[in-house]
């Protein structure tokens, strides 16, 4: 590879070697005379030469060298009208407005590997939004802010808090074991969305001390985005291959501009609170002294609100400032962002700084672009909320009985204990695994993430002539986490140690990536014209950590500190036999390479008929040890303007079909196709992985249909995407018998099927001079289907998320789909009745059964701006429709009779059931103490809460004024008030089942004591310069 | 592959730099964290093999101490798992039991497997004793929960492995301990004094004359495990044993048992981090009535208010309430039985002598006097524990006290085990049989496997019942459990197989059918 790369350097630098005569340079800015804003990808050229076109950049900026001598420009742009101009020898800059040809349609859409085509041309389905869009109303993971605005999309934001990462799922989660996010591409080049060594959690018991770390995405400064676009389908992403599976995230970034002296300052502050409470019964205590329950008796005056004394008001202060200008030959971008977050947890603190560079040049004649980019981020994460059961304050904070005084615990949260002088211990009252003092969490159980990235990206572009240029491109992407957790002494044994527990990890995860890329552009011959692309790319990521604390079986609990809270890596134990040395864990390297070529053809016939076809093949070094390791993927698409080609109703000005088949290949994960043997704590750890010698990547073939409207002078659109997906050759860990001796194999199985329909309709229904209404509605549905599993072998499971003893389960079903919930059920007769046991609990059904799935069925997005004069209003309603999801959070409550149901069922006499005995009798009431015991509770009845995922919402409104000035230092100067996630119009849920225990592919739908979602209120500034 | 010309032609110029940069995609991919074969010798996978025999306290707590430590008698769990529906109500729980399975074939029978493929049977014969002394200690922990089990036929496939006959089993085990105690024989002939295992032993520090009375022991064990079943059998193969060259476990210094390595006892952390373990209530009842001086080192008393400084343990099925309802009762003793350098007991000195004394009661020949068998045991094992009573041995008249739970009196039972210490060669062999076994039981303390096995053979010590019986009448409470039911995970990926094993056992899937050697009559 770095053979070629040298070799094609030369070859550029041989090339530019020549063309030099008599000439001289101009510069200008090509708008929309509609619009007034920047027209980017205009072709400028001396009329009768295409050899000497040009085009405009992202800021409708260009730059081109003429003859000195007058000469005619033709200035042209798909979906405006051409324009010419005569220019003399003398002229060195100027600026022309085009304006759009209203049977045409003007969009330019960002692809794969960066390339910008005209709308018409593009044969799937993209939606763009603009970084004005994400930077409105302020989220603390950018991604959030994408919630409700692209159709097709489905954001789950952790519940972790600030810093918390997002999942992210585009038409459907597809792959069983592998990822299902998308890929994120900056400026062409793709991004690693690590998150730190912590996984996400895959149990109800939470990651333990492992909490979310923070995906990468969320690390960038949204103020940096110029616009992101989102390639849904396989065949968008077909160029990026194995990575992008599950689709692309296109980010451009801002840049300098020639001329433009800018300084922009924007500032915002916002506050959060939890915008939902568990309800809480007050009026019956605890049961018994020293119990955990409350089934107690009445209490003389009713149970104090302890949430108060815990959550508080979380905010966030972002404050960045850019500048940007250039000449002709250069353009720099410079920008810094400060973020200072807190949570509504104690304790629970973001602070990220951003800094970002990027420079510009055009030389030798404008035929070589030099583009440099460096970013350089800091953010540590104070005190990520645990979810799920262990090192949650929620639990010991929701779960406290009713009638007693928390307030103790919260100022006392750690006593002398005699057995230990001078080591304090908790103060708790219960000595249970699932619970603790909250306070003593926050204070006693600290962690700590420190993140430090640098990003540096380089790209050289060489324009031998009008039609055939040579792109170069390289980055690093360089991330260095560390992470802390330290348990003091008197932390719950089961979690601890005696002497208390200390992680520590330090990772430093790189991912090189480079290509070449040969862009051609022919002429028209005949009506036909030509242009692709050819390249080869290679990408590489690798890791080096190390981890201290567990030991080298990852068993974490064992066996803790020598000297009581002294939280230093020489004070860990090994064994307790011998009373110091370390515990050090050397992480795996997770090194991957893939490497590729892929070239993409557009043929295209008179600008009403594109045909698209592209080829990848990739060789991925985690399929080393198996035949298996090239693979080849092609895709092919086709649109057409049918208004340019038939005559049709006078109402629609525009009409596009399109279509497209695509095959994507996945690799699979690391060291599964040779599973060596581990060190253990005295001899090695034999493998017990059945090996695979033939496993296969797997392949995603995907068809999309759609069609795009646009009627009333192009102020109506309207746009139509079906398609369908469906994965196979799935990457599928099996549990063999253990009588085979492995614990573990591989099969490559399975078909799951993903499809569905989205659209856009977008109005402009007012437009004038003091008043426009701007309309849009977005929506999809998705349907996914678990074809098969594993039939030929007989499995047709796959667990997702296992039980570990509690009645939750997330199962690939055959004949279901994804994300599937299972739980224990009740049973009930032929009539409906709910079979009642002799102890007064309802009979279960046997094992684990279906419950719910937790997916919509329908997104909807409704997004309104408004301006009059200066003013401007914009608001978000989405809705979520469809789905069910499960509250283990209100099951223990109820358990434990402390929930607001449990009081009422008391008031009542009971709780009112449809149930029948075991004589036939009919039972209507069961005594409510026996009743929610015997459902509630972790490992309970878990069908029983079930709840409705619907959810209706404004998700985000903002008002905002610009103040007029007359031209000076200040240019503009913006303030607005914001708000997301204002009201709930309709949830039935106990909680907001948008927030997820994990953005990986388990826990799907579960509540375990997950933080409350947050509304949020927010003020920004915006001066620029 | 169908690729189209031009890319064909990007290929070949690409393919130059390629073919040099895939070559390292196999460094690429394998593990950091890796040890190829080449790496290791055989012997660097028998601390592996030793440690998971009992695993650490997360795999112990499923693999014994949440079934059959308790079924025993000897321990209870302050914790109400599951909210009391758990094995130790008889409402099975499958996500426990299938870690003995799991560590069994995936830790131990596959390493045996990897150690056999390497040649050790002929390269090195000590070697390979071990590893089927090993293998034999861990599948009788196995075959003894379950019945039949897999085992002649295990790696030869990774689809399906059928499963073997307990009386198959136990006939493989004899002649692997033939084997093992042949090449252990021949090696310390010729090379007396050696101890080429000697880095990778957590039991014996590499003293293969330990090993050999280890695997004689360990063959007057599984031998009277027969008596019931196959009388002729356990008579030919405890005569065998006892007159063994290399001899039986006869001392203290010879009790197999692991420490070292990084290893520590899963007791300490269960007792005291987790606090899910106590004291049961028969040790309270038969060891506090005895006024044992071995149960101060096995237990500590109770810091529960109501019964502070008492030995009161836990009854076995009781209504367990939230933590700390029943931590305060005793709990076992983590300065001394279960401190955490404290190695675990395999196999002890003291459990010999009682084989001994039931095999003179059943008059095998070289099996000695069953007074003197039956005295040296309990002396045996005191001296194991570092304690000495003058009027021990004698005392003719202490007897197990009832069970008195001050939390709940549902719990409350007269005591079911009445016979006492002292020897009486005038009783009736059964009577005689309750005292060895019953002997037998405190001495075997804290390994429940063995001791609930017995328990099952021979009925003794007669133990409390369980008080809440959640088995949905698959379990009787009067019998006890029987056995564990097969894991579901076998079901799905071993259908026929576990199928054709619920045949060969001769009754439902459940933990009422008895296994193979549990004959349901008399001992004599």
């Amino acid at each position: 590879m770095r053979k070629i790369l040298t070799g094609l350097l030369l070859l550029l630098l041989v090339c530019s070697a020549y063309a030099q005569e008599s000439t001289h340079r101009i510069t200008g800015t090509i708008k929309d005379g509609g619009t007034n804003t920047a027209l980017p990808a205009a072709t400028i050229q001396i009329k009768g030469k295409p050899r000497t076109a040009v085009l405009s950049d992202a800021e409708g900026h260009f730059a081109m060298t003429l003859p000195n001598q007058a000469v005619v420009l033709e200035i042209s742009s798909v979906g405006y009208l051409t324009k010419e101009f005569s220019v003399d020898a003398s002229a060195v800059t100027f600026d022309l407005t085009l304006f759009p040809d209203t049977k045409q349609l003007s969009n330019v859409v960002v692809t794969a590997l960066g390339i910008r085509k005209s709308e018409k041309s593009v044969t799937y389905s993209t939606q763009q939004v603009s970084g004005a869009e994400l930077t409105r109303v302020r989220t603390d993971n950018l991604m959030d802010a994408l919630d409700g605005k692209v159709a097709g999309v489905t954001i789950s934001p952790s519940a972790s808090g600030v810093g918390g990462s997002a999942k992210v799922i585009l038409r459907g989660s597809r792959s069983a074991a592998g990822g299902n996010q998308p890929l994120y591409v900056i400026d062409g080049i793709p991004m690693s969305n690590a998150s730190n060594s912590n996984m996400q959690p895959n149990s109800t018991y939470g990651g333990g001390t492992n909490v979310d770390g923070g995906d990468g995405i969320s690390n960038l400064n949204p103020d940096d985005i110029e616009s992101l676009t989102v390639l849904k389908g396989a065949s968008a992403s077909a160029l990026y291959g194995s990575q992008a599976a599950n689709g692309v995230i296109v980010i451009t970034t801002k840049k300098g501009r020639t001329g433009h002296t800018q300084i922009v300052y924007s500032s915002s502050a916002s506050m959060d609170k939890i915008s939902y409470k568990p309800q809480f019964q007050n009026e019956y205590g605890q049961t018994a002294a020293g119990a955990t329950t409350s089934w107690g008796s009445k209490l003389s005056t009713p149970a104090a609100n302890n949430l108060s004394d815990f959550f508080q008001t979380g905010n966030n202060f972002t404050n960045s400032i850019s500048l940007s200008g250039g000449s002709d030959v250069a353009q720099t971008y410079f920008s810094y962002a400060n973020t200072s977050a807190r949570g509504v947890e104690p304790g629970n603190k973001l602070a990220r700084n951003n800094f970002n560079f990027r420079e510009t040049g055009h030389l030798l004649n404008n035929r070589l672009t030099v583009d440099a980019n460096i970013n350089y981020i800091t953010q540590e994460i104070n005190n990520t909320p645990g979810l799920g059961l262990y090192f949650n304050p929620l639990t010991g904070l929701y779960l406290f009985p009713r009638g007693l005084d928390i307030s103790p615990y919260k100022t006392n949260y750690a006593i002398p204990d005699s057995a230990t002088p001078g080591v304090p211990t908790q103060n708790w009252p219960f000595n249970e695994d699932v619970q603790q003092n909250p306070w003593w969490i926050v204070n006693k159980n600290p962690n700590d993430g420190k993140r430090n990235r640098v990003l540096i990206n380089a790209s050289l572009k060489y324009d031998f002539n009008s039609w055939l240029n040579i792109q170069v491109r390289g980055n690093v992407d360089r991330t260095a986490d560390t992470y802390e957790q330290d348990l003091y002494a008197g932390t719950i044994g089961v979690l601890s140690q005696p002497n208390g527990q200390f992680f520590l990890t330090t990772q430093t995860l790189t991912q090189k990536y480079g290509d070449v890329l040969v862009n051609f552009n022919s002429p028209t011959f005949s009506g036909f014209k030509v242009d692709g692309v050819l390249g080869t790319s290679i990408t590489d990521a690798n890791t080096v950590g190390i981890t201290n604390g567990p030991d080298v079986n990852g068993n974490y609990t064992s066996p803790g500190l020598f000297i009581p809270n002294v939280f230093l890596t020489q004070n860990l134990v090994t064994s307790p036999t011998s009373k110091a040395g370390s515990n050090a864990v050397t992480l795996p390297n997770n090194h991957n390479q893939i490497q590729s070529i892929f070239g993409n053809v557009n043929l295209s016939y008179k600008d009403w008929a594109y045909l698209t076809l592209t080829g990848r093949n990739d060789w991925s070094s985690n399929l080393a040890f198996t035949p298996n390791d090239s693979y080849f993927y092609p895709s092919a698409g086709l649109s057409v303007i049918l208004s340019q080609l038939v005559k049709l109703p006078a109402a629609i000005d525009y009409l596009k079909v399109r279509g497209t088949y695509a095959q994507v290949g996945n690799t699979v994960p690391q060291y599964v196709t040779n599973p060596l043997t581990n060190l253990g704590t005295a001899g090695v750890n034999l493998n017990t992985t059945a090996p695979f010698p033939t496993l296969k990547p797997e392949k995603t073939k995907s068809t999309e249909l759609g069609a795009d409207f646009r009627f009333l002078n192009n102020r109506l659109t309207f746009n139509f995407t079906w398609y369908k997906s469906n994965t196979i050759n799935q990457f599928i860990q099996v549990a063999p018998s253990f009588t085979t001796t492995y614990a573990k194999g591989y099969v490559n199985a399975g078909n799951i099927q993903n499809s569905g329909i989205e659209f856009m309709l977008g109005y402009d229904v007012l437009r004038n001079a003091r008043f426009t209404w701007n309309t849009a509605v977005n929506g999809s549905t998705n349907k996914n289907k678990v074809i098969d599993v594993d039939s030929k072998d007989g499995i047709n499971q796959f667990v997702i998320t296992g039980n570990a003893n509690n009645s939750y389960e997330s199962i690939l079903n055959k004949g279901g789909s994804y994300g599937d919930i299972y739980g224990v059920t009740v049973q009930k007769d032929a009539q409906g009745r709910i079979m009642m046991g002799s102890s007064g609990g309802p009979l279960t059904n046997s094992g684990f059964n279906y419950i719910g799935n937790p997916n919509p069925k329908f997104q909807l997005g409704w997004n309104n701006s408004f301006t009059y004069r200066n003013f401007s209003l914009s608001f978000l309603v989405d809705g979520k429709f469809g789905g069910q999801v499960l509250s283990m959070t209100q099951a223990m409550l109820d358990q434990y009779g402390v929930s607001k149901v449990s009081g009422q069922a008391r008031d009542a006499g009971g709780v009112k059931i449809n149930g029948v005995g075991q004589n036939g009798t009919a039972i209507t009431t069961a005594d409510p103490q026996t009743w929610y015991t015997a459902i509630g509770g972790r490992a309970g009845i878990s069908g029983e809460y079930v709840y409705s995922a619907s959810v209706v919402r404004l998700r985000e409104a903002a008002l905002g004024y610009t103040f007029p000035f007359k031209p000076g230092v200040i240019k503009n100067l913006r303030l607005s008030v914001t708000g997301r996630n204002l009201i709930y119009f309709y949830k039935k849920a106990p909680y907001d089942p948008e927030l997820t225990m994990s953005t990986g592919n388990g826990l799907s739908g579960v509540d375990v004591f997950n933080q409350p979602a947050t509304r949020n209120f927010g003020v920004n500034l915006n001066v620029t310069f | 592959m169908n690729i189209p010309l031009t890319y064909r032609a990007l290929a070949f110029i690409s393919l130059l730099g390629l073919a040099s940069c895939t070559k390292k995609f196999e460094n690429f991919n394998s593990s950091n964290q890796g040890l190829t074969s080449s790496q290791f010798s055989i012997g660097a996978i028998y601390p592996g093999i030793q440690t998971a025999i009992f695993g650490e306290e997360n795999a112990y707590q499923l693999d014994q101490n949440l079934n059959a430590d308790c079924y025993s008698g000897y321990m209870m769990s302050p914790d109400p798992f599951r909210g009391n529906l758990n094995n130790l109500t008889y409402s099975l729980v499958d996500g426990w039991n299938v870690q003995i399975y799991s560590d069994a074939y995936t830790l131990v029978m596959s390493d045996v497997d990897y150690i056999n493929k390497a040649g050790t049977a002929t390269s090195a014969p000590d070697f390979w004793a071990v590893a089927l002394i090993l293998k034999v200690e861990v599948m009788d922990r196995v075959t003894d929960k379950y019945g039949p089990i897999a085992y002649s036929k295990v790696g030869l496939s990774v689809l399906s492995t059928p499963y073997d006959s307990q009386d198959s089993v136990y006939q493989q085990f004899f002649s692997e301990l033939d084997t093992a105690t042949t090449n252990l024989q021949t090696f310390i002939a010729t090379n007396p004094g050696k101890k080429p295992f000697a880095n990778y032993d957590l039991i014996y520090g590499g003293d293969y004359t330990e090993w050999l009375k280890f695997a004689n022991s360990l063959r007057l064990r599984l031998a009277m495990h027969l008596t019931k079943i196959a009388p002729q059998t356990a008579q030919a193969q405890a005569e065998k044993a006892m007159a063994a060259a290399g001899g039986l476990l006869s001392v203290p210094t010879d009790d197999a048992a692991i420490s070292g390595g990084g290893y520590h006892n899963p007791l300490f952390v269960i007792t005291t981090s987790w606090t899910d373990i106590s004291m049961g209530a028969d040790v309270g009842s038969i060891m506090g009535g005895y006024n044992d001086p071995r149960l101060p080192m096995y237990c500590s008393p109770a810091t529960d208010s109501r019964i502070t400084g008492q030995y009161v343990g836990i009854r076995i099925g009781s209504e367990i309430t939230a933590k700390p309802g029943y931590t305060g009762f005793s709990t076992l003793n983590p300065v001394t039985c279960v401190a955490t350098g404290q190695p675990m007991l395999l196999m002890t000195a003291a459990e010999v002598w009682f084989l001994k004394a039931e095999a003179a009661l059943r008059g095998y020949a070289g099996a000695g006097t069953v007074q003197t068998d039956y005295e040296t045991g309990i002396t045996t094992s005191m001296q194991q524990w570092g304690v000495s009573s003058a009027t021990y041995l004698t005392d003719a008249s202490s007897k197990p006290t009832d069970y008195v739970d001050p939390a709940n009196a549902a719990n409350n039972s007269p005591a079911v085990e009445t016979i006492t210490i002292k020897w009486d060669g005038a009783a009736t062999n059964e009577q005689q049989l309750e005292r060895i076994i019953t002997q037998k039981w405190i001495a075997m303390f804290p390994e429940g496997q063995e001791a609930w096995t017995e328990f099952r053979r021979t009925g003794y010590p007669k133990l409390f019942t369980v008080v809440n019986n959640n088995s949905n009448g698959t379990i009787d409470t009067q019998t006890q459990i029987r056995r564990l039911a097969y894991p579901q995970n076998e079901y799905t990926t071993n259908a026929a197989a576990v199928n054709a094993a619920v045949t060969l056992l001769g009754g439902a899937d459940n933990g009422g059918t008895r296994v193979w050697w549990d004959v349901n009559g008399p001992n004599f």
